[in-house]
């Protein structure tokens, strides 16, 4: 089977499952709105947010969430060892990684339809929302958070304490790749134009850029036992 | 005449887990079609060496040759030829029995995966309930589900660990007879087990693992089966 065949096989297969059970996105999109109307209540009610700080409101409620979903998804390969039979097929470690990543991919950018809107109702005011410009912002965070997730999910998943793991490992890789994205939200929403925020997002591209080559090269290691 | 190349060959097999040896220096021959029987205690190495074969774990020393190709250089070129039933079902609980089978067999690319699930749910006569999911199976229900899964891609060299745990007399008698009905069809199967009545009436040959290593390995023609149980724990008390 081809490569693009394989990760849709297994792609199609993860998102069975989670129509069927959408636990991880009901999870993620609870605990992110929930991580907003706290800061919402810490801030105050009426109180204006300025830009910056509500960027950094916006990615706290996105990344948080996200880690509840991105443990799922390996965990559940785990259950009755079924990475296993995946490891003994002739499906390449290369598509699983794709797969997986995809999925989170996918996800979060599900969650993040209920998050940016919830978001903006209880942040927005004053804020200049450039939809594109947050598209594009998004877009790349999911790219770098999902490849990065997948790779140290899997990873996780071979220690004991693996959704403890999971968390501890990822947000100090990640933390370049958010540190520019918040930075950038922030000028985005600020109404700086965009030559300010470009050199932020081709950074944010090369981030992503190389969460996704290493995973996808490591990846084979991290799923096997040694 | 030359020398035929058997079909399974391991040589000097260690493997180590950090500082526990748990098998050293297997070495075993197994000719295409046969049946090979591993018996041994708990912790003996069973499972591991069939983790080996099955290129789950890499050896710490020695080669595994199959159909000529050594394992670690060639692993990809015989995983396709390979079914593995192990204590883990490998299945997905909230996907039906049905969507199982028809996922592995798409991934190993079976020309029409809903057919192949269809014979193979016939076979271990589950398909009254091809359509619940498998988190609703008894265990017996799930093993033999996930003997059917080791089948999809109808491999030609067939490695079960402990296939009889969970199943009740009724399921038993039907997985010998399966077993004994792919032996016929000239697959090549490899099954550790505790039950030793069982095995030896299936197998072409009789090992047993003690303590890592192979302490005992000969053609069941050659066996007494009234005496093998005594045989048996000599071996391990010598071990
Ligand atoms: N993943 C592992 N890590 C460390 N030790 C292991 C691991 N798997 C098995 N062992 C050890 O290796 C030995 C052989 O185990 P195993 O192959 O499971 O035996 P069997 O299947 O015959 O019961 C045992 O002592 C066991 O504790
Ligand atoms: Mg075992």
């Amino acid at each position: 089977m081809t490569l693009p065949r394989q990760i849709l096989l297994l792609y199609r297969k993860d998102l069975r499952v989670e129509v069927r059970k959408k636990e991880s996105l009901i999870a993620m999109a609870f605990f992110g709105v929930l991580i907003m109307v706290i800061l919402n209540l810490a801030a105050g009610l009426d109180r204006r947010l300025q830009a910056e700080p509500a960027a950094g409101v916006l990615w706290v409620a996105i990344l948080f969430s996200s880690v509840l979903g991105l443990g799922r998804v390996f965990a559940r390969e785990k259950e009755n060892n079924c990475v296993a039979a995946l490891l003994v097929s002739p499906l390449s470690p290369g598509a699983l990684f794709a797969a997986k990543a995809l999925v989170n991919f996918t996800l979060m950018s599900f969650s993040e339809l209920v998050l940016v809107p919830v978001f903006f109702a209880l942040f927005g005011a004053g804020l200049q929302p450039g939809l594109p410009v947050l598209l594009l912002l998004l877009a790349l965070v999911n790219i770098g958070f999902s490849a990065a997730g997948t790779l140290l999910s899997a990873l996780a998943a071979g220690t004991r304490r693996n959704e403890v793991m999971l968390p501890i490992l990822l947000y100090p890789l990640c933390l370049p790749l958010v540190a520019l994205a918040v930075k950038a939200t922030g000028a985005a929403f600020g109404g700086r134009p965009m030559t300010e925020i470009r050199d932020l997002i081709e950074s944010m591209a090369a981030f992503g850029l190389i969460y996704a080559a290493a995973g996808y090269l490591l990846f084979s290691h991290a799923v096997r036992e040694a | 005449m030359p020398m035929v190349e058997p079909f399974l060959r391991v040589e000097r097999l260690c493997k180590a887990y950090g500082g526990l040896t748990a098998l050293k220096d297997v070495g075993l021959t197994l000719e295409a079609g046969g049946f090979l029987c591993l018996f041994g205690p708990n912790g003996a190495g069973k499972s591991t060496l069939l983790k080996v074969l099955a290129t789950l774990l890499p050896p710490t020393a020695g080669s595994v040759r199959v159909a000529g190709f050594d394992l670690e250089e060639h692993p990809e070129a015989f995983r396709a030829q390979l079914g593995l039933v192990s204590h883990q079902s490998f299945l997905y609980d909230d996907l039906s029995a049905r969507e199982n089978l028809e996922f592995y067999a798409a991934l190993y690319g079976v020309p029409d995966p809903s057919v192949r699930a269809g014979e193979l749910l016939e076979r271990v006569d589950l398909t009254h309930r091809a359509h619940s999911p498998v988190r609703e199976f008894s265990r017996g229900m799930q093993q033999r589900l996930s003997i059917a899964r080791a089948l999809v891609n109808d491999p030609s060299l067939l490695l079960l660990d402990e296939p009889y745990t969970g199943l009740d007399a009724h399921a038993a008698i039907r997985l010998s007879r399966q077993l004994r009905l792919l032996h016929e069809a000239q697959r090549t199967i490899v099954m550790a087990t505790h039950n030793l009545e069982r095995g030896l009436d299936l197998a072409t040959s009789v090992g047993i693992l003690a303590r890592g290593k192979l302490v005992f390995l000969q053609r069941r023609d050659q066996i007494d089966p009234e005496a093998f149980e005594q045989l048996y724990f000599r071996h391990l008390e010598a071990a």
